[in-house]
């Protein structure tokens, strides 16, 4: 009870409320979002309530520094009745409310809602760092000796050589019974004494109270025994036999820790026939990817290159922006990824995924000749060439069909076609499906 | 008083506040105000996040409606925009909280406005409706939902969810109560009941078909029938849709498949938030007043009283600005200044009626045979009174005994020596109500020099329509003398007593406020797809104003049938006043409202539709379409919605006939 309960169900609430995953990827405002945190529009949270039409209802404002004339607008336009709504009047407009996760979770909610089961690979050891003094040596400096191990071991000992001494000089006040008849009953009954010990007792007991029991039997039915633990509770633990070989130094354990490296190489058609449509949806394919497997690796990097006839590496922002005139040489790109990788992440080390997007127009022959060599040369987890092409396949738009047609039984090449945002979630289960079973 | 003391920070600000708050009481006693007894408690800055969420109050029944607010109070503070001055709860003690991270200044200028809230609390009659009901003890009300609500949900024969969907579902109806009358009152309401089916209660007597038709004929049984059916009907429709559904509201059994009477639980969950929503209704009718009455105070007390001390003075008016500057319609800044506008008027009026009784002073040549400067020195308050200190209490003393402006008492304490008493501090101590109100005459006051001056003729007449002793008094500097400079005070105190938002607008919003403030109306354009300054007029922008505060905001929502079309089905309806409903949120309401009828339930409404060719003639020809109304009924049977005409009786039931909200003027774009 309490509100850290009520914030803990709101965020359930949120949860369940929040905008559908594959809605959000094929349709939804990724721009709120960062490339570490995502945030996903919440449909109305709270409760819905009687209330006026915003728009009919008018209102009453105050003027900054004078009063306006009549007919003045205020504000931006809204958007015409009709034009995209569900019958959502009233809601445009209004605050809108986020769903915030990270990386790993959004991984978590698509993995579930596309049936996904994509285990990254440890590439590289990055350390060996000292774990916790878990190892253990006979020897050592004394500050790392494990005296509570060694407390056990003389706890232990001493519970098993521990027997019930009254008990057993009871034994010895039997009629008629020798030190040797003690000890072989004390064998039977598993009292853990020796010949010594009984030896030396057995001058100690008093003459008068050696017949005080008739048999064993007798003195078993009248006098307790006691269990070691009962001793320790009652006389304390006088003394602990500790050994010498029960001694143990501890030590750190030493951990490879393989941290799981990943760089996305994300390739980019900019050329003149790559309009706004189709960038969207290069867009919409590509964040959801770098999202998904930022989430999956412990570290991930990203190489954002762009390309015309000419390839050249961009930053994030700047990607999905790009517009330029010239040609298309889709192999440039793959020159310069090529490059790039054997530079700065070695196959041994990293991850790779090379993901590629563009309307599959290229010039003649660097398909055949170029890319698909290079593609084959790049060592990768991945090859995904994703085809956007809104409105249908033109005729020299060959790349993707040849592409897939050569090394679409690779096992690491995959090409997806993107043709309307409906298409964004397939093409994207398309590729993640493609490295799961890959492996 | 009590503070938190397991804390030591809080511990330390505690003890810093003790004198403040010690005198800020018993400043606001002097004032005339008569605040419930406040209790104050220091609080760290996430607690003053949930206590906001919470509405007030510590302890609220599980619900993640708090976590949200808490969470978007949390969110907004981070970017430091909705930083929390005060939070006070109307109960008797009142309680409030104060951020422990306030300057000195801040916290003393909270304290003032919190008096002035719990006077308020106290003696304004809305908040009366409720608080004088019985025992009144809001957090232990509050405290005592919340253990039951939490029990229901560790009931184990009852889900979370179950309860939380119940609760969802009683809350979309929070305001749609009747506000107006107590929460006894609006219960009592008659309507009969539902007549149930008479047949299958003869069925279930177990007696013979034959003797059963024998005994009660079928022509009888029809008659029975109707005269129940009538009975049954509403009269007048039911505000308080919440109780007519704690009456005859059933649930929806799915596994009989069909309506039977709700759980205990639910019954009680019912009877607890309604109890809730009618307990902070009066403060959702009495935003401006309230708030605007605490402002005032606490500007009175800071500023005038020096209540801040002299170097704090500066942070405070600080604190201010920051409250009274917010943009938009700010209910603080509105309200204050309606109340300085009732005090400037009123006391005015004292003085032209004084002024009228003067021998040759008559409305007809009131401006010429005044001269208002000399009536403004006349005004001035005395200096001995406005200037009291310790070095010059022997003054006041010379006023003598029977001088109304000081309290005897306290400067006898002083004189006599005892040293408790530092009149350098409090000045008030040794002043009586009448002599505060000498001191702070808002007529005298530099912002209200011309006040005076500026009387209109109507008023002069008005009030010297019924004078008859007008030769009372033979020189202007005994009318002045005989001035009661506490009429302003003495209203306010009356005002905030009997009135609500929208009659204290209705009653004070003048056409000079609107003004000078900027105000304007505005309305959405069909033709531009935007929002336009519809008016600047004082009337549009009442209108416009009063429609705002009318019933929370909100349409008026009624019960009109509980057994319409004879099945059983719930028929609501918005009184249509020319704004129409926005029917998606209605939509949301009744699916949950089914949860609470357990059978089909209704919304009468009217909606406007336009014609799109007609939107675009108009667009083209720079005027406004013209929708065309239409009223319709909704209904939800649990699974699907539909949308039928609605009956022109119906029609004529829901339609308000004279109201007109809308602004927009004939020639507009």
């Amino acid at each position: 009870m309490g509100l850290r309960d009520d914030l803990e169900r709101f965020r359930e609430v949120g949860e369940q409320r929040r905008e559908d995953l594959k809605e959000f990827i094929s349709y939804g405002d990724l721009g709120a979002s960062g490339a570490k945190d995502i945030k996903i529009p919440i449909k109305v949270v709270d409760l819905p309530e009687f209330r006026y039409d915003r728009l009919d209802m008018g209102g009453v404002g105050q003027g900054k520094g004078g009063t306006p004339d009549v007919g003045q607008p205020l504000g931006q336009p809204q958007p015409a009745p009709g034009e995209g709504d569900d019958g959502e009047p009233g809601e445009e407009g209004a605050e809108h409310e986020y769903y915030e996760m990270d990386p790993e979770q959004f991984a978590e909610a698509l993995d579930e809602e596309l049936g996904l089961q994509l285990e990254p690979k440890g590439k590289e050891v990055v350390e060996e760092v000292e774990g916790d003094f878990t190892d253990i040596t006979r020897t050592g400096p004394h500050s790392t000796l494990d005296f509570e191990r060694l407390f056990k071991e003389g706890l232990k000992r001493k519970l098993a050589m521990d027997f019930d001494e009254d008990f057993v000089r009871e034994a010895m006040k039997v009629e008629g019974v020798t030190a040797d008849d003690v000890y072989r009953w004390c064998r039977e009954n598993n009292i853990l004494v020796s010949l010594a010990w009984i030896d030396d007792e057995w001058s100690r007991i008093p003459d008068d109270e050696r017949d005080t029991w008739e048999s064993f039997e007798e003195m078993e039915a009248n006098v307790e025994q006691t269990t070691a633990v009962q001793r320790i509770r009652r006389d304390g633990l006088k003394e602990i036999p500790f050994r010498r070989e029960d001694e143990r130094y501890r030590h750190p354990e030493i951990i490879e820790k393989k941290q799981s490296n990943v760089v996305v190489v994300n390739i980019r058609d900019v050329s003149g026939s790559m309009r706004e449509t189709k960038r969207e949806l290069v867009e919409r394919t590509f964040t959801p990817l770098d999202w998904y497997l930022t989430g999956k690796y412990d570290h991930a990097e990203f190489v954002y290159i762009a390309h015309d006839a000419e390839a050249w590496e961009v930053e994030r922002d700047e990607f999905f922006g790009i517009r330029s005139g010239g040609g298309t040489r889709i192999s440039s790109a793959y020159e310069l990824a090529n490059e790039v990788l054997d530079e700065r992440y070695p196959w041994r080390e990293w991850n790779r995924y090379v993901f590629a997007a563009g309307d599959s127009e290229n010039s003649s022959n660097d398909t055949k000749e170029r890319v698909i060599p290079l593609m084959q040369e790049i060592d990768a987890n991945l090859h995904a060439y994703v085809e956007t092409q809104p409105g249908g396949t033109a005729i020299n738009a060959t790349h993707a069909e040849e592409v897939e047609r050569t090394l679409g039984d690779e096992g690491n090449v995959v090409v997806a076609y993107v043709s309307q945002p409906d298409d964004v979630i397939d093409a994207i289960y398309r590729i993640l499906s493609t490295e799961a079973t890959a492996e | 008083m009590s503070f938190r003391r397991h804390r030591r920070d809080a511990q330390k600000e505690a003890a810093r506040l003790d004198e403040p708050v010690r005198e800020a009481g018993a400043l606001a006693r002097k004032l005339g105000l008569d605040p419930y007894p406040v209790n104050y408690w220091v609080v760290n800055y996430d607690e003053m996040n949930q206590l906001i969420a919470y509405g007030g109050f510590q302890e609220r029944y599980p619900h993640w409606r708090w976590g949200m607010a808490y969470d978007r109070q949390r969110k907004t503070d981070q970017f430091g925009m909705g930083k929390a001055f005060e939070i006070v709860n109307n109960d008797e003690p009142a309680n409030a909280f104060l951020q422990e991270s306030n300057s000195l200044a801040d916290q003393k200028a909270v304290i003032t406005h919190v008096e002035a809230h719990s006077d308020f609390f106290n003696r304004n009659q809305w908040f009366g409706m409720f608080s004088d009901e019985g025992q009144f003890d809001a957090a232990a009300m509050l405290e005592r939902h919340a253990q039951a609500i939490e029990r229901y949900i560790q009931n184990p024969d009852v889900s979370r969810d179950d309860v939380e969907k119940f609760i969802d579902a009683v809350l979309c109806l929070e305001d749609t109560i009747d506000q107006h009358r107590s929460i006894r009152e609006a219960a009592e309401d008659k309507d009969g009941r539902i007549p149930e089916d008479i047949r299958s209660q003869l069925k279930n007597l177990n007696i013979s078909d034959d003797v059963r038709r024998e005994v009660f004929d079928d022509e009888w049984l029809d008659q029975i029938e109707e005269a129940e059916r009538e009975a049954a009907k509403i009269t007048a429709p039911r505000k308080d849709v919440v109780a007519y559904i704690r009456e005859h509201g059933m649930r929806f059994d799915e596994e009989s498949g069909k309506a039977v009477a709700m759980e205990p639980w639910q019954m009680d969950v019912l009877d607890m938030l309604r109890e809730e929503a009618y307990y902070f209704a009066a403060q959702k009718m009495t935003k401006v007043m309230n708030e605007g009455w605490a402002a005032y105070w606490e500007s009175l007390m800071m500023g005038d009283e020096r209540f801040a001390g002299t170097d704090e003075f500066i942070t405070y008016a600080d604190h201010q600005s920051r409250v009274l500057g917010s943009p938009g319609l700010n209910p603080y800044k509105l309200g204050k200044e309606l109340w300085e506008y009732i005090e400037n008027t009123t006391n005015r009026a004292e003085v032209a009626e004084k002024l009228l009784r003067v021998k040759g002073i008559t409305w007809r040549n009131f401006r010429e045979a005044v001269d208002f400067d000399e009536v403004q020195r006349l005004l001035r308050t005395d200096p001995v009174i406005d200037g009291v200190n310790a070095e010059a209490v022997d003054e006041l003393a010379a006023l003598g005994p029977d001088d109304p402006r000081v309290d005897h008492e306290m400067l006898d304490r002083v004189l006599s020596g005892d040293e408790s008493i530092d009149v350098d501090a409090y000045p008030w101590k040794v002043l009586s109500y009448e002599g505060l109100a000498a001191r702070h005459y808002s007529l005298v006051k530099p912002q209200n020099r011309g006040f005076l001056r500026r009387i209109r003729r109507s008023e002069l007449e008005h009030l010297s329509r019924y004078m008859f002793d007008d030769d009372l008094y033979d020189s202007v500097e005994e009318a002045i003398a005989d001035v009661d400079k506490c009429a302003g005070w003495d209203r306010m105190r009356e005002i905030r007593e009997s009135h609500n938002d929208v009659t204290f607008l209705d009653a004070f919003l003048t056409e000079e406020f609107v003004r000078s403030n900027h105000y304007f109306a505005y309305e959405y354009s069909q033709s531009s797809r935007q929002f336009r300054v519809s008016s600047t007029e004082y009337e549009a922008v009442k209108k416009k104003l009063l429609f705002q505060f009318t019933n929370f905001g909100k349409p008026t929502i009624a019960v009109y049938d509980g057994n319409f079309d004879n099945r059983g089905e719930l028929l609501l309806g918005h009184q249509y006043n020319g704004v129409i409903l926005d029917v998606r949120q209605a939509r949301g309401v009744l699916e949950r409202v089914y949860h609470l009828w357990g059978r089909p339930v209704n919304l009468m409404t009217v909606t406007k539709e336009f014609d799109e060719h007609e939107v675009e003639v108009a667009r083209r020809r720079g005027r406004e379409p013209t929708p065309v109304e239409r009223a319709i009924r909704i209904r939800y049977d649990g699974s699907e919605f539909s949308v039928h005409d609605l009956d022109p009786a119906l029609e004529e039931r829901i339609a308000a006939s004279d109201i007109d909200y809308d602004t927009k003027p004939d020639d507009w774009l």
